[in-house]
C-alpha cells in the first residue's frame, strides 16, 4: 500500500510538472536550446572577430625599411596614411602605428640593434591582432637576417640552437577530450541538478499551499513522509532531466560547436563501467540532496513567490564549488574538498573526466554525501509533517 | 457519529477554540454557526486531524484524532470553503481519481465512482478538461465529487457556497438533501443562517472559540424568545462573547 501511494503520487506529480511550461521551459528549452545557441553564439562571434581582425588589418607606418614590403606582403595588412595616427588609433580607424627610426636598415647591415616602436590598443582585441600579425612578420624579417649573418660568419642555423627540445603530451587523445570536458561538465552538470529541480519543488510545496491542494492532500489517509518521498523523487526525477539534458546539449556543442578544437577531438570514450557507476552514484546523491534541500525552503516557504526567492540560495550554493574548481586538474583538488557537500560532488566529476578515479576519494565523497542527503532529508520530513506545515498562510 | 469533547486549540498565546463540546448523530446534518475568526475552521481541521487538539479529544465513529487519525481520515470526506484546492493542470476526472487511488479504491471500482459522480453532479460535459479554465461552480463541483469519492460516512462541509452564485448554492443544498437521504453525517459550517435553517435541525453557534449554544434552532428560537435566525444570532453573540 505503502508503495503504491507513493507511486500513485510519483506519476500524479510527474503528469502535472510535465503539463506546466514553466517546468518544462526550466528543465528542457534552457538547457538543450538557450545553453548550445549561448555557445554558438560566443564561439561564433569570436570566430568572427579573429576572422575579420586578420582579414582587415589597416596600420600606419612612419620611416623606411624593407621590413615594410614584408608588412606589405602579409595578408590583411592594409598601410594607411594618416594625418593624426594616435588618434586614428583611439578610435580604432588604426590597429597599430609603427614607427622605423632614420637609417634602420643600414644599422641592421651593420650589425648594430635597432629599435622598432610599435604602438597598438590592449582594450581593442582587433588591435591585439594587429600587434601579432606585426610579430610574425618581424620575426620572420629578423630570421632572414639571422641566417644571412649566420651563413656570412660560416655557420649553419643549428649553430645558434645547441638544445633541441621535443616536449611529448603523455596525456592520451581520450584523456585530453577528457581534460576539456573536465573544466566546463562538472559546472553544467551541477548547476542544471541545482536548477533543474527548483520549478518542480517551489511548485510541489509551495505552489501547493498556496493552492490549497495540499490541505486537501493531507486529509487522505496517506503518511505525510509517502508524500514528501513521491515528490522528492519527482524534484530529482526533474533535475536529471535538467542535467542529462544540459550534458546532451554540451556534447552537441562540442562536437558540431565553433569551440571544437581539432587536437582533442571531443568523445566520451574515456568513460568506462567503472567511472559511470560513479559518476551515476554522484548525480543521483547530488540530485537528492539539492531535491531534499529545495523542499526543505519549499516547505519554510509560505508563498510561491518567496519559494522562488528562496531557491536562488541553491543556485549559488552550487555555483560557489563549481567555479572555485573548474581550474583545477584533480592532482590539485584539496583532500577536504572531498568532505564537503556538493564539493566532493564536482571534484569526483572531474576525476571522472579526467580518467583518473582515486577508490578513496570515491568512498569518502559518495559516503559524506550520503550523510548530507540523510540529514537534508530528515530536516525536510521534520519540516513537513510540523502541525500547520501544509496549511495556506 | 462525531463527538466533540471539551476541545480546545491554542496557536502560542492565541486560543483559536476554547474548550468546546458538541455531538452529531449519525445521518444528521448539524450546523456550525459562527462569524469569520470564530473557531469553525480550525474545529474543523482539528477533526480531519491536520491540525492536533491542545486539549480535549474529537472521536469520529469511535476513532480518536489523537491515536487513530489515518482511521479518522479513511471515514470522512473534507470540503473547504472559498478557493478549493484543486489541480488546475489535471483534467476534474483525473483529479478525483487521484484522491480515489489515495484512499485505496480499485482501478474498475473507481472508474464507476468517477462516473457515478460525474453523472450526479451534472459533470459529464467537464469531465476531461483542464480544470484551469473551469467557473467557480465547475470547480466546485469537482472538489464535492473529490470528497465523496470513497464514500465517506461522515462529510465536513466548511462554508462550501462561499463565492457561488445562486443557482449553484441552490444545487449544493439539494445535493446535502440527497446525501442526508443516504444515510450521510453531515457538518455544514456557515455564516448564513438562512442556509442553516434550511438544512439542519440542530446547530452549534461559536463565537471568538467558544461555544455559545449547542442545540436545536427550536429550543434555540425559545430560549432567546426570538423569532428571525439572524437576530437570534447577533444576540447569542453579543451576549456570549468574551
Amino acid at each position: 500500500m505503502g508503495t503504491n501511494i507513493v507511486w500513485t503520487v510519483f506519476r500524479k506529480e510527474l503528469t502535472d510538472l510535465l503539463r506546466d511550461r514553466k517546468t518544462l521551459i526550466g528543465t528542457f528549452v534552457i538547457p538543450m536550446v538557450v545553453i548550445p545557441f549561448v555557445f554558438f553564439l560566443l564561439g561564433t562571434s569570436y570566430n568572427n572577430v579573429e576572422k575579420e581582425a586578420r582579414s582587415y588589418v589597416p596600420i600606419s607606418i612612419s620611416g623606411q625599411s624593407v621590413l615594410v614590403d614584408y608588412l606589405k606582403q602579409t595578408p590583411g595588412v592594409k598601410l594607411l596614411n594618416s594625418p593624426n595616427p594616435e588618434a586614428d588609433l583611439q578610435q580604432g580607424k588604426l590597429r597599430a602605428i609603427i614607427s622605423i627610426p632614420d637609417g634602420f636598415d643600414q644599422q641592421v647591415k651593420a650589425g648594430k640593434p635597432v629599435k622598432l616602436a610599435v604602438a597598438y590598443d590592449s582594450t581593442n582585441q582587433k588591435s591585439v591582432y594587429a600587434r601579432s600579425i606585426i610579430e610574425e612578420a618581424v620575426k620572420k624579417y629578423s630570421s632572414e637576417i639571422v641566417a644571412k649573418r649566420l651563413r656570412q660568419a660560416g655557420l649553419s642555423e643549428q649553430a645558434i640552437k645547441p638544445i633541441e627540445t621535443v616536449y611529448d603530451n603523455t596525456a592520451s587523445k581520450d584523456r585530453q577530450a577528457g581534460g576539456m570536458l573536465a573544466g566546463i561538465i562538472p559546472l553544467m552538470l551541477v548547476l542544471s541538478l541545482a536548477s533543474g529541480g527548483i520549478a518542480a519543488a517551489t511548485d510541489l510545496v509551495a505552489g501547493e499551499k498556496e493552492r490549497g491542494t495540499l490541505e486537501a492532500l493531507l486529509t487522505a489517509p496517506i503518511a505525510a513522509n509517502q508524500l514528501l518521498t513521491a515528490k522528492l523523487l519527482a524534484v530529482m526525477v526533474m533535475s536529471c532531466i535538467s542535467a542529462t539534458a544540459s550534458l546532451l546539449s554540451l556534447s552537441f556543442v562540442f562536437r558540431m560547436g565553433p569551440l571544437t578544437k581539432a587536437e582533442a577531438a571531443f568523445s566520451f570514450s574515456f568513460l568506462e563501467p567503472g567511472s559511470l557507476v560513479v559518476l551515476a552514484g554522484t548525480i543521483l546523491l547530488l540530485a537528492a540532496m539539492f531535491a531534499g534541500l529545495e523542499l526543505t525552503l519549499s516547505t519554510i516557504a509560505k508563498s510561491f513567490k518567496e519559494g522562488q526567492t528562496y531557491m536562488t540560495g541553491v543556485v549559488v550554493l552550487a555555483m560557489i564549488p563549481s567555479y572555485m574548481m573548474m581550474p583545477l586538474n584533480p592532482v590539485d583538488i584539496p583532500e577536504w574538498y572531498y568532505v564537503l557537500p556538493v564539493f566532493s560532488g564536482v571534484a569526483l566529476c572531474k576525476e571522472v573526466f579526467y580518467g583518473a578515479i582515486d577508490p578513496w576519494h570515491v568512498i569518502v565523497g559518495l559516503g559524506t554525501s550520503l550523510l548530507y542527503v540523510a540529514g537534508i532529508l530528515a530536516l525536510s520530513a521534520r519540516l513537513f509533517r510540523r502541525e500547520g506545515a501544509v496549511i495556506k498562510g | 457519529m462525531i463527538e466533540v469533547d471539551r476541545v480546545s486549540k491554542r496557536f502560542g498565546h492565541l486560543t483559536a477554540v476554547d474548550d468546546v463540546s458538541f455531538f452529531v448523530e449519525k445521518g444528521e446534518v448539524y450546523g456550525l454557526l459562527g462569524e469569520n475568526g470564530a473557531g469553525k475552521t480550525t474545529t474543523m481541521r482539528m477533526m480531519a486531524t491536520i491540525l492536533r487538539p491542545t486539549s480535549g479529544d474529537i472521536r469520529i465513529r469511535g476513532y480518536s484524532v489523537l491515536s487513530e487519525p489515518v482511521e479518522v481520515r479513511r471515514r470522512i470526506g473534507i470540503l473547504f470553503g472559498g478557493d478549493v484546492g484543486l489541480y488546475s493542470r489535471l483534467t476534474a476526472r483525473e483529479n478525483i481519481a487521484y484522491f480515489g487511488k489515495l484512499y485505496g479504491l480499485a482501478d474498475d471500482a473507481l472508474e464507476k465512482r468517477v462516473e457515478q459522480l460525474g453523472e450526479m453532479l451534472h459533470m459529464s460535459e467537464f469531465m476531461d478538461r483542464r480544470v484551469g479554465g473551469f467557473s467557480r461552480g465547475m470547480r466546485q463541483k469537482v472538489a464535492i465529487a473529490r470528497t465523496l469519492v470513497h464514500d465517506p460516512d461522515v462529510i465536513l462541509l466548511d462554508e462550501p457556497t462561499t463565492g457561488l452564485d445562486v443557482t449553484a448554492a441552490n444545487m449544493f443544498r439539494r445535493m446535502v438533501a440527497h446525501l442526508q437521504e443516504e444515510g450521510k453525517t453531515i457538518l455544514f459550517s456557515s455564516h448564513n443562517m438562512g442556509e442553516i435553517e434550511r438544512l439542519c435541525n440542530r446547530i452549534a453557534i461559536m463565537h471568538k472559540g467558544r461555544l455559545s449554544y449547542a442545540g436545536t434552532i427550536d429550543a434555540l428560537r425559545d430560549q432567546v424568545k426570538m423569532n428571525d435566525l439572524d437576530d437570534i444570532f447577533m444576540t447569542m453573540v453579543e451576549g456570549g462573547g468574551r
